[in-house]
């Protein structure tokens, strides 16, 4: 098979990762709740991974992370913990559901930057406006789109943000590990991400990292290790948010997965990806009526491409595509915003997302199947 | 033997007071606080021998993680809150 969805997960994973994942489960116990061996080795492993978190975002200390399901979870919490009911929020429009999903749930007044695909100075003059028109309760926004690949101007926004002292609550779910996240020096109240995306952790994984001054809601109460005989929570991280046991088994995995990024360099695999991503354009070039969605420079777009094939439901593309051994994404990708700004919300698209272990050979293959099938 | 307990808020900063510790060249051993010492219920100690107790603290408060209590065991197996 050739994968080509990982925005949505990464399925190539460092071997490593698999080997201390399958260490942890026969060897170690709940962290933080024992003094012997077995409860200490996962303590020290859960430490190692929020060290390796820690160096590979910029944070002061390791307690700024916390370990979450995944990155909707970790963006319920920094949600809840900014903006209360009937609030304003400022969001992109390239926001994915585990954004505006929470935001409906919430009752929150939603605002959106105006902006196109791959025009980042329009957005940030659109953000500028938005944020001297009202100031909102927070900026949310995500690094890089799940759907087209579109690099937002996170230093811009971040800037803006903090000349204007409004809370900014990033979704790095697809930059996590390819780009620079800078969290400490975007000033970013939180940062969410998963860990089993560009950070090649197990599913199951992810992290909410929170470099601000900002003191956050749980979205779970209970036991810690910690305070015991209190019944609020406590008031230090990452305890506040870590109730119940951690999934010690994919953070052995994930901290491989982060060693990974960290020994390989996000500059090497961001080159890597956006390689294929040129490589596959150029290919793509030699199909006949495909609609690729490619910035005009490549630096606005980051290891994911979506393209339409007029007269071809995107559905039944990807499952033709499927029958040949080539793994892609159609659809709305649960980003239906982020289709209505690019105005493919009708037709959807066919998404093609890429990973430090895929080749310029199953792009080639990819581009073959798709210029004899469609 | 006589040592020093110091007690800490989280197993996280349980292990990042061992970790700059032991950086330092000073032994630290993460340990379940005892009862009678752990405050509000469950919390985690760092354990450093009665000689390098003073270095352990230069060191502490040169990253800004000097604020904890202090504990020395004595002879009878109890403990002792140490006023810094």
């Amino acid at each position: 098979m050739i994968y080509f969805d990982s925005a949505a997960t990464t399925l190539q994973k460092p071997p490593e990762v698999a080997a201390r994942a399958a260490a942890a489960i026969r060897t170690m116990a709940s962290p933080g709740r024992g003094g012997y061996r077995a409860a200490a080795d996962a303590a020290q492993t859960v430490f190692q991974c929020r060290t390796a978190a820690a160096e590979l975002f910029h944070l002061d200390s390791p307690e700024q992370v916390v370990f979450t399901l995944n990155a909707t979870h970790a963006l319920n919490i920094a949600i809840r913990s900014l903006i209360l009911p009937g609030e304003q929020v400022l969001i992109s429009g390239f926001e994915h559901n585990a954004v505006t999903r929470p935001l409906h749930a919430l009752g929150a007044q939603v605002r959106f930057v105006p902006g196109g695909l791959f025009r980042p100075e329009e957005f940030l003059r659109g953000l500028r406006s938005e944020l001297e028109r009202e100031a909102p309760a927070a900026v949310i926004c995500t690094h890089v789109s799940n759907v087209f690949g579109y690099v937002l101007p996170m230093d811009g926004i971040a800037r803006l943000c903090r000349e204007r002292g409004v809370p900014l609550i990033v979704d790095a779910s697809q930059s996590a590990g390819i780009l620079p996240v800078d969290a400490a020096g975007w000033g970013a109240a939180f940062v969410a991400m998963p860990g089993h995306k560009g950070l090649y952790g197990p599913q199951g994984t992810g992290l909410l990292l929170c470099p601000g001054t900002q003191r956050p809601r749980p979205l779970l109460y209970g036991g810690t290790g910690s305070n015991s005989r209190l019944q609020e929570m406590p008031d230090f991280l990452p305890d506040r948010l870590e109730a119940g046991t951690l999934n010690v088994t994919g953070i052995a995995g994930l901290e491989a997965g982060i060693r990974f990024v960290l020994e390989t360099g996000t500059q090497r695999i961001l080159a890597h990806e956006r390689d294929l991503l040129a490589h596959f354009l150029c290919g793509l070039e030699t199909v006949p009526r495909v609609r690729a969605f490619a910035a005009g420079d490549l630096k606005d777009q980051a290891g994911v491409l979506s393209l339409q094939i007029p007269g071809t439901d995107c559905e039944q593309a990807a499952e033709t595509l499927a029958r040949y051994g080539v793994a892609v994404r159609a659809g709305l990708h649960c980003a239906p915003l982020a289709h209505r700004s690019a105005d493919t919300l009708e037709e959807g698209t066919v998404r093609f997302s890429f990973s430090a272990f895929n080749t310029t050979r199953e792009a080639d293959r990819a581009i073959e199947i798709l210029a004899a099938r469609m | 033997m006589v040592y020093y307990l110091i007690v800490c808020r989280s197993l996280t900063y349980a292990q990042r007071t061992a970790s700059v510790l032991e950086r330092a060249g000073i032994t630290a051993h993460i340990m379940r606080s005892p009862k009678a010492i752990a405050g509000e219920g469950c919390s985690h100690s760092v354990k450093v021998s009665h000689r390098r107790l003073k270095d352990a603290l230069v060191v502490l408060r040169r990253v800004g993680m000097g604020n904890n209590r202090i504990y020395i065991t004595e002879g009878d197996g109890s403990y002792k809150e140490v006023a810094l």
